[in-house]
């Protein structure tokens, strides 16, 4: 019984481990395209130009948002 | 639609240069010095702020705040490109009190501070990309910021002594599914007014203009004159015809009135940047328009000088006549 244990709990923690390394990783992808997103809507709030040209270019920043956490 | 939306803007703006029953005063363009120095062009000039003797422009591009007279001669920049001390990445906004320069760091996520000889004496971090800075008091220092549309209940203006401790926080973002509409009806303006107390304009979408205490108190919402008429903008792409309400361009307060500039139909379906200035007393009533010479993005005004930054990111200087 305590061998089985010691089995299930060692089985968790590799699996767990195993886990771990990708989530971790993808977070940090994930959190670099948030940071550009968040520069791409400064840059263009703060480019002063026409508020269509704005909005297509707000537009632009989601859809690449959007592809860089898909990793696509 | 989009010819229904030209003809409506058209059909707006020219309801708000009759304006019946308010002043028409003139503005005259002031011959500025020539300014040789290559310190002096202005590549992307995004705020202006005035002391006694200086006119201070923020260039986002050169990453300074260039110095002039206030009669247009270039003086000096202070600050250059970097993330140290002395080193900017994005300037976004200027106030000046007491002889200090404080300037908001915008990709560096900080205020810092410069001193008469333009040389960095302190300033602090913020947890946000600060936007506009603006000195209420020999206190007090309002610092705003951009939602980012990441969190619930964002706020957009921080209070902060000079050693950057956080006072007050206040005026929460609206959220909408759609971020792109958010990000145009949370652009706002801050303008200065009497004994620390400070005005927010929203730039789209709501024809008020909120009060606030040095303390960040509401103190009251000012609901401008309809005759500052609203244009319109339909919005790309997103879902169900979604319909923008642009009210103001750019604004500044001087000496108990509003200086507010109505977007202008520019290229067919677009709104920029346009020549009228409204003048609206603190009850909102608008009591005179401003035809400027050319359109403008950014101004200051004090008295019966409009210092603003044209088209092509020059210095202009006009004088009103009433």
């Amino acid at each position: 019984m305590k061998k089985l244990a010691v089995l299930v709990l060692a089985g968790l923690v590799f699996v767990s481990a195993a886990l771990f390394f990708p989530t971790s990783l993808a977070a940090h992808h994930v959190n670099e395209c948030y940071k550009d997103h968040l520069d791409c809507r400064v840059n263009a709030l703060n480019l002063d130009a026409p508020w269509y040209k704005v909005m297509l270019i707000l537009t632009v920043c989601d859809i690449a948002l959007g592809k860089c956490a898909l990793s696509l | 639609m989009a010819v229904l939306g030209v003809s409506l803007a058209v059909s707006t703006a020219a309801r708000a240069v009759e304006r019946p029953g308010v002043g028409k005063w003139k503005a005259v363009e002031v011959v500025l010095p020539v300014n040789d120095a290559d310190e002096a062009c202005l590549g992307r000039p995004i705020a202006l702020a005035l002391d006694a003797d200086h006119l201070y422009i923020v260039d986002a591009q050169d990453c300074a705040v260039k110095i002039f007279s206030k009669d247009g001669e270039f003086h000096r920049a202070v600050g250059r490109k970097g993330r140290g001390p002395g080193e900017l990445s994005f300037p976004s906004g200027v106030s000046v009190i007491g002889g200090r320069l404080y300037v908001a760091d915008k990709f560096n996520a900080r205020v810092q501070a410069f001193d008469r000889a333009g040389e960095p004496c302190g300033g602090f971090s913020t947890p946000f990309a600060p936007d506009k800075v603006l000195a209420l008091t020999g206190e007090t220092l309002l610092v705003t910021s951009s939602p980012t549309g990441r969190t619930a209940a964002e706020k957009m203006l921080h209070l902060y002594d000079f050693g950057g401790r956080l006072l007050w926080e206040g005026l929460e973002a609206r959220t909408s599914s759609d971020p792109v509409f958010d990000a145009f009806v949370n652009m706002i303006l801050v303008c200065p007014g009497e004994g620390g107390d400070f005005f927010v304009v929203f730039r789209s979408g709501e024809r008020s203009i909120l009060h606030f205490t040095a303390s960040g108190a509401l103190a009251g919402k000012i609901l401008v004159d309809e005759r500052h008429a609203f244009q319109p903008l339909d919005m790309p792409f997103r879902g169900p015809k979604k319909r923008l309400l642009g009210f103001c361009w750019a604004a500044a307060w001087d000496r108990g009135f509003f200086y507010i500039s109505a977007p202008a139909p520019v290229e067919g379906k677009d709104l920029g940047p346009g020549r009228l200035l409204s003048v609206v007393d603190r009850e909102g009533r608008l009591t005179a328009s401003i035809e400027l010479p050319c359109p403008v993005h950014r101004f200051v005004v004090e008295g019966r000088r409009i210092y603003a930054v044209d088209d092509d990111g020059g210095l202009r200087i006009f004088e009103v006549v009433r």
